[in-house]
């Protein structure tokens, strides 16, 4: 990559060089020729010096990690779970990476208006919009043990009965799903879901 | 004897030339000059070789003129056979000392006009005229360069830009900065149709300064949701430095400057003004602008009134896909992006002799939208309903942008000293507005107690008082002397209920020394020396909110966590700068090395919020330090009458760039489940640079050629290896002119078409995609009628002629894959008009 730049600038340096000598009419510029071919081979140099002085280009990683719905008994999936207040359930879904898992983290909030984070690919048969009175807020957030390319959680979650205001507003949820890999790329995916008291 | 060329380049530079007569003519300056300890000396020195050389000495006096008889200042006059060369001053006058009797020939050369040379014989029996014939077509088209622009590029050490509002005219796109993105090496960092930020050589933000009548414009540069709140109506004349410049303009100039001047006084005794309509077909955008200006004698006067008003923007392709959800787009328009524009600007005047004073208020206001279906980056899911029914209509998501100014400039010259002075006070005000979301553990309901209404999301209020005084001393004829000042006090306050920087109160001062020596009169050394000092005192912050805080036992408390803590830093920095510029005949060679510095902002140091717009949650660094760059920039350019050819490499290093860098971890309780992004240092090498080349191949045809290409990566800290955000692709645009002075009833009518090609970019880190590469064309027509003595300029353009489906890498959308604008038609029409009341 290095080298190849520098082929560039020389090569463009030539050109430019043999365009503008070509292009003299005056013999006195012959002069200016000449003496811009040394400072062009100086620069050149000078450049080149620099530019290849630093470390060759490692291999980087631009892959960002994925998550995997299709795994047996993943859970929640969109538009057809629900949780249940007061009760745990059992998340299980994969992460894959190329390299490194980093980390993931949950998040669920209402959609009462129909406006909120939103990646799922279809849109769910959703309850009339309505005013949140006293909604459900759940934020988690894990670590994946070190050097996994694969990880399929397996955390039970609970979710409380109610707060101190009272019992929660049953309805449309969000279910938020992050994760990163070691190198910072992350990939998020948002799905439905229903919470309700059993 | 030479002539003292160091004074009129510098008249060049500084002076504001009267855009109808020459002003401050060279010749009374050099007067000045010569009545001075100078005079005695010259004055002696001709005593004495008149005595002591038998030989009679004589003077060859000439003029250069165009072809209507105006006179040609900067034009380059040789006379062969010996070493001597000379530049023709405002009024076109040149002369030649010492010379002995004989047939001498001159050889004159100019940008844009055919070289002459003509045998005249010494001692002359009068004054001679030299008519120069225009070359049909200017030779940088590309890069609009006249006698100012020349100067410009000869005197300054790094690569420079020149641009007039013609080429604004002709390349009018939705803002001040999508109008200047064709120049190599200058990109933008787009939001929408109608904002956009500067980036040069791919630095942008707080690494770019923009100055508009001397004083540096602040706003909330951080921030990539919207754009420069400058009318582009207003501008007259930019120049671009591509380059590290903290040396003058201090800290943040690290990236290179956008400097916006106004150099135009009306001529005495007139009064004009002009009229501009500007209609576009992709946002089915309609503006306008009216300016006025008179002068009577001493005092001049100006005054601009502009609106612009526009619709949402269009894309080709029906649907955007943000993250894995498709939002369908109705007819091609990004939702909520309608709004508009509105300006206004006076300015009071007083010029007399050596004495100038400018006073210049001005206000911008926009208010516009934000894509509906997502506000920043979050994908929402929008009422189409509402959305839909008026393209036109501005909805949630929604900001106002407000941005006042007064400018106060002053100059005097006497002698060997220029003494310049600037205030300046401006405000920015903007405020974001939406429908209240609770992100996090915010309420559900926003609560009715709070001050703040429930849908401010930010509100940022800064005021900024800053001044500028500058000394010019001419030390001999061949040395000049630039020292300078520079002082800035910021308050910022905050409001709404997102927290992402927080309340702070900023100052900073430095002074400059800068010397240029002309060792020759083509070649010149400059070299600077800059110290600075400045404080930033930021306030704490606490959420409005409780958050529940669980305890390692399993408690949970609710409380109201601490955002920001007080901090208070201190800066100081050295900056310096070495160039050596030669510029014989056609080239300009130059070579500068630099370091440049820009002081952590209020958001590096303290940030520790939630970025609902791009689901991150920041965290800042108190303990930064100021961010320092070396750089090498190296210039070669070479222009005849047929051909003009440059490039422009550099190398850059930064010891800590500082930058946003995405972690792997999640935060529950500060950062609601957000990734953690932590400010972060690295050091990172740069280098890349610009090409740029055009060649006559007919007498009305031109072929142009610019290129750009930077490449970046971080050397240490946690993205070791990768490149930096933001980083532009490579690319190339091909140009081809037609242009005639008089086509049937047109006067200098042209056809240009641009064909760019932009490479895919792969460089990328992190949350950033790859952006495939892309060709796209454009075309523009124009030319100036003249209707009953009244003259029309005609500019048309056609961007994205064949509605092209392309992303740019820069664009603040790019990450939800909302393409660039589709195909648009530029119509825009000046109107002048002006009348001398002399004449009556």
């Amino acid at each position: 990559m290095v080298t190849g730049d520098i082929q560039t600038i020389s090569i463009l340096t030539f050109i430019i060089n043999t365009i503008a000598c070509r292009s003299d009419r005056a013999y006195t510029f012959y002069f200016f020729c000449i003496m811009k071919n040394k400072l062009y081979l100086y620069l050149i140099v000078l450049f080149s010096v620099i530019v290849s002085s630093c470390e060759k280009d490692e291999e980087i990683d631009t892959t960002k990690p994925a998550i995997d719905f299709s795994i047996s008994g993943a859970f929640p999936t969109s538009c057809s779970d629900t949780v249940y207040f007061g009760e745990p359930f059992a998340f299980r879904l994969k992460f894959t990476d190329n390299v490194e898992l980093g980390s993931y983290s949950i998040d669920i909030h209402h959609n009462f208006d129909h406006h909120s984070h939103s990646t799922e690919a279809v849109e769910c048969n959703l309850d009339p919009k309505k005013d949140p009175v006293n909604a459900y807020t759940g934020i988690a957030d894990f670590t994946i043990p070190d050097g996994r390319t694969e990880y399929i959680t397996d955390d039970p979650l609970s979710i409380p009965l109610s707060n101190t205001i009272g019992q929660f507003d049953e309805g449309d949820y969000h279910f938020l799903i992050r994760v990163t890999d070691k190198e910072g790329w992350s990939t998020s995916y948002g799905i439905g879901i229903r919470m309700a008291y059993r | 004897m030479q002539l003292s060329h160091p004074i009129k380049y510098r008249e060049h530079l500084h002076n504001n030339s009267t855009r109808t007569t020459p002003t401050i003519s060279i010749a009374l300056i050099l007067n000045c000059l010569y009545m001075s300890k100078l005079f005695m000396l010259f004055l002696s020195v001709s005593i004495s070789l008149s005595f002591s050389v038998a030989q009679a000495q004589y003077l060859l006096k000439g003029t250069v003129v165009d072809n209507e008889d105006r006179p040609l200042p900067g034009a380059t006059i040789r006379l062969l056979s010996s070493d001597k060369g000379t530049t023709s001053d405002e009024s076109g006058s040149f002369h030649f000392n010492g010379l002995i009797e004989g047939i001498y020939k001159v050889e004159i050369s100019f940008i844009g006009y055919q070289d002459l040379t003509k045998t005249v014989s010494v001692p002359q029996d009068k004054k001679l005229r030299f008519q120069l014939v225009e070359n049909t077509l200017s030779l940088h088209e590309l890069v609009v360069t006249d006698n100012y622009a020349r100067t410009l590029k000869q005197e300054e050490a790094l690569s420079v830009e020149v641009v007039d509002d013609q080429y604004l005219k002709q390349n009018l796109g939705g803002s001040l900065m999508n109008s200047l993105d064709r120049l190599p090496g200058v990109s933008t960092i787009d939001i929408g149709a109608g904002q956009a930020k500067p980036v040069i050589r791919g630095l942008g933000f707080n690494r770019v300064v923009v100055v508009e009548n001397n004083i540096k414009h602040e706003a909330q540069q951080w921030g990539s949701e919207h754009g420069l709140e400058i009318d582009q109506y207003a501008v007259e004349d930019i120049v671009v430095i591509k380059g590290p410049s903290s040396l003058q303009y201090g800290s943040d100039a690290i990236g290179g400057v956008i400097d916006i001047k106004n150099r135009s006084i009306p001529a005495k005794n007139t009064w004009g003004g002009a009229v501009d309509l500007t209609g576009k077909t992709n946002n089915y955008s309609i503006g306008g602008s009216v300016s006025f200006f008179a002068r009577k004698d001493r005092f001049y006067s100006s005054f601009r009134g502009t609106i612009v008003d526009y619709a949402d923007f269009r894309v080709p392709t029906d649907s955007v896909d943000i993250y894995n959800y498709r939002a369908a787009l109705q007819d091609n328009f990004v939702r909520n992006t309608a709004g508009k524009e509105n300006g206004l600007h006076g300015t009071l005047g007083y010029v007399q002799g050596n004495v100038k004073s400018e006073l210049t208020v001005s206000n911008v206001s926009v208010k516009n939208g934000f894509f509906a279906n997502a506000y920043g980056l979050e994908p929402r899911r929008v009422d189409t309903d509402l959305h839909d029914k008026s393209n036109r209509d501005i909805q949630y998501p929604y900001q106002n942008v407000n941005h006042f100014k007064v400018i106060s400039t002053s100059s005097y010259q006497r002698n060997k000293v220029r003494l310049e002075l600037d205030l300046g006070y401006q405000r920015n005000f903007r405020q974001e507005w939406n429908a209240y979301v609770n992100h996090g553990y915010m309420p559900s309901t926003y609560p009715d107690t709070l001050v703040s209404p429930a849908d401010l999301d930010r509100e940022f209020d800064k005021s900024v008082y800053s001044g500028n005084a500058r000394l010019t001393y001419n030390l001999s004829d061949r040395t000049e002397l630039l020292f300078g000042v520079n002082g800035e006090f910021q308050d910022n306050q905050i409001g709404g209920s997102g927290f992402i920087i927080p309340e702070y109160q900023q100052y900073g001062a430095g002074a400059f020394l800068i010397a240029k020596h002309y060792v020759s009169e083509n070649g010149h050394f400059q070299v600077g020396l800059r110290y600075d000092y400045g404080n930033i005192d930021s306030k704490e912050y606490y959420d409005w909110f409780p958050s529940p805080d669980i305890s390692a036992n399993g408690d949970t408390a609710y409380r109201y966590l601490q955002r920001a803590e007080n901090i208070n830093r201190n800066f100081s920095n050295i900056s310096w700068s070495v160039g050596y510029s030669y510029h014989p005949d056609h080239w300009i060679i130059k070579a500068n090395v630099g370091k440049s510095f820009r002081m952590p902002i209020a958001k590096e140091l303290a940030a520790n919020g939630v970025n609902y717009h791009h689901f991150s949650f920041e965290v800042g660094d108190p303990e930064l330090s100021p961010e320092e760059s070396y750089q090498l920039d190296l210039g070669v350019e070479y222009s005849s009458s047929k051909w003009a050819i440059g490039v422009t490499p550099f190398i850059n290093y930064f010891t800590n760039y500082i930058y946003l860098n995405p972690s792997s971890e999640f935060d529950r309780l500060y950062g609601n489940g957000n990734q953690v992004f932590y400010y972060n240092e690295a050091e990172v090498l740069r280098y890349g640079g610009e090409i740029h080349m055009h060649y006559q191949i007919l007498k009305n045809l031109q072929l142009g050629m610019m290129g750009e290409y930077i490449y970046a990566r971080q050397r240490s800290g946690p993205k070791k290896g990768f490149t930096l955000p933001f980083a532009p692709p490579a690319s190339a645009l091909f140009n081809i002119k037609y242009q005639k002075e008089r086509l049937g009833f047109v006067r200098n009518a042209y056809v240009s078409v641009d064909y760019r090609l932009t490479a895919l970019q792969d460089k990328i880190v992190p949350p950033e995609v790859v952006t495939p590469g892309f060709q796209i064309f454009s075309l523009g027509i124009g030319g100036s009628l003249n209707i009953k003595n009244q003259p029309i300029e005609i500019a048309f353009q056609i961007r994205n002629l064949f509605n092209t489906k392309y992303f740019n890498h820069t664009s603040y959308y790019r990450l939800i894959n909302v393409p660039e604008a589709g195909r648009n038609i530029i119509l825009n029409l000046t109107i002048p008009f002006s009348r001398n009341t002399n004449k009556n």
